[in-house]
């Protein structure tokens, strides 16, 4: 952790919460969406393994936004965020 | 559930929503639980044969990622994997669903993948390590999936010999290794070719649908491919055909179909599910009929007693059709259309096991506490 990172609010969808001990939100510090993920994988072991995959890419159907704007479309490393900033994460309307 | 007892017979039932567990005294009467893993998909489960007491679970959640669990309670509990099995970054490759699970003869546990990778586990499915030598084979760039994606779907350990192994994968074909996984080859030679009259070479990409070892001679093999049926023994330079008897594609003038099961005491007997063609996959004219042979692929028996004979309009999938280790042996076989289907004289009859399952993905089967 970088002394000074933004504090961040992070929303977990109900799939999730088992891999989180049943938090639905975790507040963590981070400048990144990549670095968001890593921190709650160091809190969570397995919980980064579910949201990113081996290229470190946000999984095909797990979408991320930060407050309101979706973030998805975008390298995890390059979503910069900013003190006080909502990561939301949830699951695409996908499957059947 | 009530629990199984040493003895039983066990039938694992992976479906696209979900895991079922069946165990019996008898193999008339079944007592069945799950769904477990509820609206994932789990491609394969096995009953560790090495101690009959634990399943592995390959589930793949689209939304989530793919990973192995284990009970060795049968199902009260289970463990699930932190982490499923990793490409490298420089690989550019993810892994996004476990095709295949199988206990290796060195005591790790095995998983093929999809995008097409083999990982090993010295802990159980905990932790995975790839194994490098086929992941990153020369020339896998060019590798071509198959319909279902690029696969590895079949992994053929040898009894005995923890050195040797066979690999099957979706299109690119069959992988073998002599020594424990450093090195590998292609061994797809005398496989039709997708190009009428042409036959193909050793180092072809075939789309291998099925392989399973001899009971009596592992080093015997019978494969289900996209175009026909074959046979392979050590030393020989390609693959036989071996097809008297089976329906046809008539696409390809060949049978076209996914399981492929040996009997698991008698030498030269095994099973095949053709389907009308790669073009129309469903049980020919709506029948539903598994075929036998007795005599190492030399000619092929029409088996239908107690299947349906019309009406069914569905598909058994590679990994949906297994037979237990008793004898006389047992055969279960699983429908995309939900049914189960089991026999307990070798194939003679049938009788409808389960019904209204999601589509069944694969069948296993095992004897409890049998090591």
């Amino acid at each position: 952790m970088v002394e000074g990172d933004p504090r961040i609010h992070v929303t977990l969808p109900s799939a999730l919460r088992e891999y989180a001990r049943g938090c639905d939100t975790v507040d963590l510090e981070a400048g990144t969406l990549a670095e968001v993920v890593a921190r709650l994988a160091a809190q969570f072991p397995g919980l980064g393994y579910r949201i990113l995959d081996d290229q470190g890419r946000l999984r095909r159907f797990v979408n991320a936004y930060v407050n309101d704007e979706p973030v998805s479309h975008l390298e995890p490393q390059d979503v910069r965020l900013r003190d006080g900033d909502t990561v939301h994460i949830l699951p695409s309307v996908a499957g059947g | 559930m009530a629990k199984p007892k040493k003895g039983d017979t066990v039938v694992i039932a992976g479906t696209r929503k979900g895991l079922f567990l069946f165990h019996s005294k008898d193999r008339r009467t079944w007592r069945s639980g799950g769904p477990f893993f509820k609206g994932d998909t789990v491609r394969h489960a096995i009953l560790d044969p090495r101690d009959g007491k634990t399943l592995y679970a390959a589930v793949t959640s689209e939304h989530w990622g793919a990973v192995v669990a284990r009970s060795t309670d049968f199902g009260a509990t289970w463990k699930i994997g932190e982490e499923g099995p990793r490409f490298s970054k420089e690989s550019g490759l993810s892994v996004t669903r476990i095709w295949q699970i199988q206990a290796g003869q060195d005591g790790d546990l095995y998983v093929g993948t999809e995008p097409a990778g083999l990982f090993r586990s010295t802990d159980g499915g905990e932790t995975w390590a790839s194994v490098d030598a086929l992941n990153y084979y020369p020339g896998r760039e060019e590798w071509p999936p198959g319909a279902g994606g690029l696969g590895l779907h079949t992994i053929l350990p040898y009894p005995g010999d923890p050195k040797r192994m066979l690999i099957g994968i979706s299109s690119a074909g069959i992988f073998g290794t002599n020594d424990g996984g450093a090195s590998w080859r292609n061994m797809d030679a005398g496989i039709r070719s997708f190009v009428e009259g042409e036959t193909n070479k050793e180092t072809a990409a075939t789309c291998v649908h099925k392989m399973a070892r001899d009971a009596k001679d592992p080093a015997l093999v019978y494969q289900q491919n996209h175009i026909g049926v074959y046979r392979r023994a050590r030393g020989e330079d390609a693959w036989t055909r071996i097809e008297k008897g089976l329906p046809l594609n008539p696409a390809y003038k060949a049978p076209f179909g996914f399981p492929l099961v040996a009997h698991p005491h008698d030498r030269g007997t095994a099973y095949v599910a053709p389907l009308e063609g790669d073009g129309n996959r469903v049980m020919p004219d709506g029948a539903m009929a598994i075929y036998r042979t007795a005599n190492g692929g030399k000619s092929w028996a029409k088996l239908t007693k107690g299947l349906p004979q019309k009406d069914a309009w569905f598909t058994v999938l590679r990994d949906a059709m297994r037979a237990d280790a008793l004898d006389p042996a047992g055969l279960y076989t699983g429908t995309t259309t939900g049914q189960i289907y089991a026999s307990r004289d070798e194939g003679d009859s049938w009788r409808l096991m389960a019904d209204h399952l999601p589509q069944v993905q694969c069948v296993e089967t095992g004897i409890v506490g049998s090591a």
